[in-house]
């Protein structure tokens, strides 16, 4: 996934950036609102988590103006704010899910695959295709009860076909999610990965469509 | 005699008897004063009735010497027989009656004794004299005549006085409540204040006496809204400014269990995780505490706390919905209490039986149509003793557990700031085992 990470604290932010990097998704992170709304101009994320005390404004308010401007990416509130007016109040705006400081990196992590899972529509974690088991919260893929490994990226990538079955993804939305702003791509990356995908995971896992990207195989 | 206590019974009671008064010394002074003019009216009257009388008797008299019939006492003839009020008798030197009224009784007349006025018990008398003192007149008037006309008046005087002195009364009453209607406009506007709400009571068309003390109470309430306003900032504050660093230690603390290379520096960088753990559950705790004893436990406007008490629930059941079974009523369920004070103490009730309670039975939560939140739980019951000491801060129960001891003491603080009570009861209701805390919203 690629998430978004407003948040002005660099000690937080820097270990909530790591902990999100180490689940290999992708993220960029600003320390403040006007760069947020030009972050989520200029690339599609798939979930923002938002502070609410931010250096110019109140995360909440941000929060309406992209639900009124009809962005619909889901939110994760994390927030030192803990009476239960502020929750209702967030949860109000349009927020997702709630969560107050401190939290757990791995609480962290539960809601946002659970929040992701909710978004593409397929909210249950165990996903079968053709003859693969895959758990999307335990970020595993199995055959025949037996475990395949994938690396971090190679899981990011899957994961983004398995979110979307039967929807065609360039290659550069793929890169989208797989970099955070500024990191090196190469060109054939993408290519790279889909094809060590096929070799693991069977040829027919992902279809190549001609001139436009990839998508999920049929093979089931 | 006990004074009323309201101020217009007061204003309407001295202003009332103040009128009756005043209207009653008027009232004897015009009367006795129109005695006194009455008096010379008759006795005026009563001179010029002898007068009148003297010169004709005294002709009558002489013409009747003439006649050499001098023994005679002659009444005047009348026309026909009336009532007098005057009555006379016309005497010579000795005592002689020559000529009398009708009417006359002559024993009312006493004898001679100067021309001018005399009093008799009964009468008022007036003699003159004429040739020299040898004929003498004297005329009389019943005082119980002069009695009845000043009684006569005095009743004329008296009776407006009862109709007007209770017309008065009712319209000084009626004055004085009008008056007083802005006054009593102001107070209902303090009492429907309530607990809650601080914002100015309108002083609009006060009297000027009053105004200043309608100034005073809305400055008041103006400074307590703002003291109330800043301390619920700086609660908020402060868990913003200790929340975000203890967050960010946390989550560094646990990147760094997860980057650790080695299990020695990951066993240290656990405990400080659990230190931190330790250290972010006492600062809520002591947070929340602050808060209850604080102001602002009351709403300006009725919560619906089954709503937060819903939204509460969802929150900590987030990673197992089983934990806690939820009874709300079907209808909502207003509440004076302020939305947040109401989670603490709420969170506080349930935290504390997810704590102590069985693992094998879920907390029950349950909220009455009348607003008495009941928070039950399974497992051993609490002693008397204990239950007593419970409510007490840093008191834990049983001792083992992570709890500050506060939870209870918190929502003790709560629920009497408020003007309502926690009650503990174990063993829960018709069972052997399990506690119960209720909290009862009012008295």
């Amino acid at each position: 996934m690629r998430i978004l990470l407003v948040e002005d604290d660099s000690i937080l932010g820097a270990a909530v950036r790591d902990h999100i990097v180490a689940s290999s998704h992708s993220v960029d992170w600003v320390t403040r609102l006007d760069a947020a709304t030009a972050y989520l101009e200029s690339a599609a994320y798939d979930l923002v988590l938002l502070d609410m005390m931010l250096p110019d404004g109140q995360g909440i308010s941000f929060l309406r103006s992209m639900r009124m401007k009809g962005c619909a990416t889901p939110v994760i509130i994390l927030t030192a704010l803990d009476q239960i007016s502020d929750r209702i109040q967030g949860l109000n705006a349009g927020a997702d899910d709630y969560m107050t400081k401190p939290f757990d990196l791995s609480e962290l992590s539960a809601r946002l695959n659970a929040v992701a899972r909710r978004y593409s529509g397929n909210p249950n974690p165990l996903v079968e295709i053709g003859d693969l088991q895959i758990d999307l919260a335990a970020r595993t893929v199995a055959r025949g009860g037996r475990p395949i490994d994938l690396t971090a990226r190679e899981w990011a990538l899957f994961e983004a076909f398995v979110q979307r079955p039967g929807q065609i993804m360039s290659k550069v939305q793929l890169e989208e999610r797989l970099y955070a702003f500024g990191a090196e791509v190469e060109s054939n990356t993408i290519e790279v990965h889909v094809s060590r995908l096929r070799k693991k995971l069977g040829h027919s896992v992902i279809d190549t469509v001609r001139g436009i990207g990839y998508r999920l195989g049929n093979a089931r | 005699m006990m004074l009323p206590r309201s101020l217009q019974w007061r204003l309407s009671l001295w202003l009332g008897l103040g009128v009756a008064l005043l209207w009653a010394v008027a009232a004897v002074v015009t009367a006795h004063k129109l005695r006194h003019e009455m008096n010379e009216v008759f006795d005026s009257a009563l001179e010029e009735t002898a007068q009148r009388i003297l010169p004709l008797a005294v002709l009558d008299i002489i013409g009747r010497d003439h006649d050499g019939d001098d023994d005679a006492e002659q009444s005047v003839a009348t026309l026909r027989r009336h009532d007098e009020y005057f009555t006379y008798v016309v005497r010579d030197s000795e005592g002689k009656v020559l000529l009398r009224s009708h009417n006359a009784d002559l024993a009312v007349f006493p004898p001679f004794a100067g021309t001018g006025f005399a009093d008799t018990s009964t009468h008022r008398i007036y003699f003159d004299a004429a040739l020299r003192g040898t004929v003498t007149i004297a005329v009389a008037e019943p005082l119980a005549h002069r009695r009845a006309v000043a009684e006569e008046v005095l009743l004329g005087l008296a009776l407006p006085l009862g109709l007007v002195i209770p017309l008065s009364l009712l319209g000084v009453w009626a004055v004085v409540r009008l008056s007083m209607a802005p006054i009593r406009t102001f107070r209902s506007g303090i009492e429907a204040r309530g607990g809650g709400d601080l914002t100015a009571v309108a002083a609009d068309g006060l009297p000027s006496e009053i105004r200043p003390i309608a100034m005073a109470v809305n400055h008041l309430l103006e400074r307590l809204r703002r003291t109330l306003e800043a301390e619920r900032s700086f609660t908020a504050n402060s868990a913003h400014e200790l929340r975000t660093p203890v967050a960010a230690a946390l989550a560094q603390t646990q990147r760094l269990i997860a980057e650790a290379p080695n299990e020695a520096t990951r066993r240290r960088a656990r405990h400080i995780e659990t230190a931190l753990r330790r250290l972010s559950r006492l600062s809520e705790k002591l947070m929340q505490l602050a808060r209850a004893e604080g102001g602002r436990l009351q709403a300006a406007q009725p919560v619906n706390v089954a709503t937060v008490l819903r939204v509460l629930v969802d929150e900590m059941t987030m990673d197992d919905p089983k934990q806690i079974e939820l009874v709300l009523a079907d209808a909502p369920v207003f509440s004076d209490i302020d939305a947040d004070a109401f989670a603490i103490l709420a969170r506080n009730l349930i935290e504390n039986a997810l704590k102590h309670g069985s693992r094998h039975e879920p907390v029950r939560v349950a909220l009455s149509a009348d607003g008495v939140l009941r928070v039950f739980n399974a497992g051993s019951a609490v002693p008397a003793d204990m239950l007593a000491r419970l409510a007490e801060p840093f008191e834990r129960g049983g001792a083992q557990g992570e709890g500050a001891g506060l939870g209870l003491a918190i929502a003790k603080a709560i629920a009497s700031g408020i003007g309502g009570r926690i009650e503990l009861v174990s063993p829960r209701e018709g069972r052997q085992d399990g506690f119960e805390a209720r909290f009862i919203p009012d008295k």
